[in-house]
């Protein structure tokens, strides 16, 4: 009995081509989007890293030759140096083919066409030389002899603070916008759940009214259902998994075993919520559906769906909220195993995730258990 | 003597301060159709619900089977077949595995289960529409789908509620007629709508509810006798002087008659050859007339003389 019942229920969510748009196709199209968006801010990153300068009269100064040639063929190159004379370069900056002059003597100075942080990158550089270059020029009237030793030491970058990693992980900003969309993805199958009770309940639909006049038991019927839509569910959260690492190519292959896991159990909480939503009496379907559609939106943006900070700030406020958000459960639980050099935080992301499903369906079968209604 | 299906004892029912059903008590035996009869918001389709234990009630008792009825009764739901007023069909499932569903859950065994589906598809004649979805089946074929859900799996005893509600008249005489069938291969059958042409066509016994109560029961005739009126024979006449009108009300039987300037209509209280009378009436008074016709009481007559009101005053 519950194998038939769950043959049926899996072929009838399969073909509930409503419900698949918003489970697989929705998070695709909008994952499509965010890669769109972020590429374009990559992309901006690349541009600042090259900027195009003319160097005017450094034909004889073979130091800043040379200098130049090293920032220019380095792995993250901070110039594109064109050597010309003055009215080359001044026609170059008014086309805006370059950002700025660097003219070469005792002292660099520098033309610059506008305002701009590259231009204000520019200038550091410049000041930055200088400086170098009167420190050396006076250690060589001074003492000659500490010249290596001071051109060693300037040649190493200087910083006040140092950057140390505690782990080899991931911590691009952007990639936590991806752990939402599949965290959004997961809570999209409370869609889903919502049906399982609506279909069961004699008080709900006809559907419902006709299976319980059935001799199935009615927990039965109930529990097959709900295996089966978390089954179509886990297939759902595979996809879109694969989808966001083999397409969009976000960078979670490296735990790839445990990220569909965690997107599993994910997606068996987004079902269990719609179950427990669904199986709430005297409330009529679309506003079930409302309350689905706005709970899943309003935990994901308050996960950092649509503004990546609103989670820092939620857990400097009240950081119990972000420990019992299924939103942000699922996607620090990809946080984790992208960030930690150990599991222990994501098991207990895991098992959050299952004590928030389970308290879901004890309350949606308590609530569902009764057998006869007031009203129909 | 015939074994009693179903047994209502003083069914109490409210919603707030409404009754709905005021001490029902009904009995249906073994083999019959029975009709459940009344306006809109009689109270039909929430017996039915208290019957299948979906409805909570306030008062009385339900048997079914000689078992006392529950939610939690399966042996009874075993044998219970149940056709609701709204279609509960999948509209992701092919017709043929609807009707596989629904059966399964009454039916475990694969082979005799898929022999039942189709003779059920079989009976509802929908050969032809196996492979074809709810949404594509016209309102009348979709009736059928939810008739053959309720069916498949053969059981005892049939409730149909309003099963024929905005069906063509060619699909309602096949839904008729399948009940009937059914009916001969030895089903009890429970029948509730408020066309009456329907419960006196197929129902050998009949209760008429109104307000939540039963207010008649009996067979078609034993309802009709009920009634003063057993006959109306109407005469298309343009002329009527009050002597002539006198003499017709003075024939043997007649307890009304009326006329309105072109039609005499005549109600008789039993008699046998009342249409012979009129008609020789007529010739003796030398009067041309149009149509004649006599019409034996309806069901509506009888709802019409007891309760004051038209069956279908309420109808949607």
């Amino acid at each position: 009995m519950f194998l038939h019942n769950l043959k049926y229920e899996l072929i009838s969510t399969i073909r509930f081509k409503d419900r698949l748009f918003w489970i697989i196709l929705f998070p695709i199209i909008l994952g499509a989007f965010f890669k769109a968006a972020f590429s374009g801010i990559y992309d901006n990153v690349e541009t600042f890293s090259a900027m195009p300068v003319a160097v005017v009269g450094a034909e004889n100064d073979q130091v800043l030759h040379s200098m130049l040639d090293s920032i220019e063929n380095s792995d993250e190159p901070l110039l594109k140096v064109t050597y010309s004379d003055e009215d080359e370069a001044l026609d170059a900056l008014v086309r805006e083919d370059i950002l700025g002059i660097i003219y070469a003597g005792d002292k660099l100075s520098l033309t610059v066409g506008g305002s701009s942080i590259e231009t204000t990158v520019l200038s550091s550089f410049v000041e930055q030389y200088n400086a170098n270059a009167a420190i050396i020029t006076q250690c060589a009237k001074n003492d000659p002899s500490s010249i290596p030793a001071v051109t060693q030491t300037l040649s190493e970058k200087l910083d006040t603070c140092r950057e140390i990693p505690v782990t080899d992980g991931n911590t691009d900003y952007f990639t936590q916008y991806f752990y939402n969309l599949i965290a959004m993805v997961a809570l999209y199958g409370s869609f889903c759940g919502i049906h399982i009770t609506i279909n069961s309940q004699a008080n709900l639909s006809p559907l419902g009214a006709r299976k319980c006049c059935s001799p199935t038991h009615k927990s039965v019927s109930m529990l097959a259902a709900l295996v089966g839509n978390w089954l179509i569910q886990s297939l759902c959260m595979i996809i879109s998994v694969t989808y966001v690492v083999f397409v969009l190519r976000v960078d979670m292959k490296e735990h790839l075993p445990l990220v569909y896991l965690a997107a599993i159990l994910g997606g068996i909480t987004g079902v269990s919520m719609g179950f427990f939503i669904g199986s709430l009496n005297r409330v009529k379907l679309p506003l079930k559906n409302a309350i689905s559609m706005t709970s899943s939106m309003v935990l994901c943006f308050l996960s950092g769906l649509m503004i990546g900070d609103i989670k820092a700030t939620i857990n400097e406020k009240a950081p119990w909220f972000n420990k019992i958000n299924p939103a942000a459960v699922i996607s620090d639980s990809f946080y984790c195993l992208s960030i930690y050099d150990n599991y222990d935080k994501y098991i207990v992301k895991l098992a959050t995730m299952v004590i928030i499903s389970a308290i879901f369906v004890i309350l949606g079968f308590a609530v569902s258990r009764r057998k006869k209604y007031a009203s129909l | 003597m015939e074994n009693t299906v179903v047994k209502i004892e003083n069914l109490v029912k409210r919603y707030g301060e409404l009754i709905a059903l005021d001490h029902l008590s009904l009995e249906i035996k073994e083999g019959e159709i029975f009709g459940l009869l009344g306006p809109n918001g009689s109270g039909k389709t929430t017996t039915i619900n208290c019957l299948l234990s979906l409805l909570a009630y306030d008062k009385g008792s339900i048997e079914i089977f000689g078992e006392k009825m529950s939610p939690v009764n399966y042996n009874v739901k075993q044998n219970i077949g149940i056709i609701m007023q709204n279609v509960a069909v999948f509209d992701e499932l092919t017709v043929q595995e609807n009707i596989d569903y629904f059966c399964g859950l009454y039916i475990h065994s694969k082979a005799d289960r898929k022999q039942y589906v189709d003779e059920a598809i079989k009976f509802v004649g929908l050969e032809d529409f196996r492979k074809f979805y709810p949404k594509k089946l016209s309102g009348g074929l979709l009736r059928r789908l939810n008739i053959a859900c309720g069916i498949a799996h053969k059981p005892k005893l049939i409730i149909l509620d309003e099963p024929t509600v905005a069906v063509d008249p060619q699909s309602r005489n096949k839904i008729l007629e399948g009940i009937q069938e059914l009916n001969r291969q030895g089903t009890t059958v429970i029948y509730t709508t408020h066309y009456m042409e329907e419960v006196e066509q197929i129902c050998t016994r009949i209760a008429i509810m109104d307000k939540g109560r039963k207010i008649a029961e009996g067979t078609k005739d034993e309802l009709k006798r009920m009634i003063r009126n057993t006959e109306t024979i109407s005469i298309e006449l343009l002329d009527l002087s009050d002597r002539v009108k006198d003499k017709f009300a003075a024939l043997p039987h007649v307890c009304s008659c009326d006329y309105d300037g072109t039609k005499l209509i005549i109600g008789f209280s039993g008699g046998k050859h009342n249409l012979m009378r009129v008609t020789e009436l007529l010739r003796e008074e030398e009067l041309h007339s149009g149509r004649i016709y006599s019409e034996r009481p309806t069901l509506n007559d009888v709802f019409l003389e007891i309760t004051g009101k038209a069956l279908r005053d309420k109808e949607d």
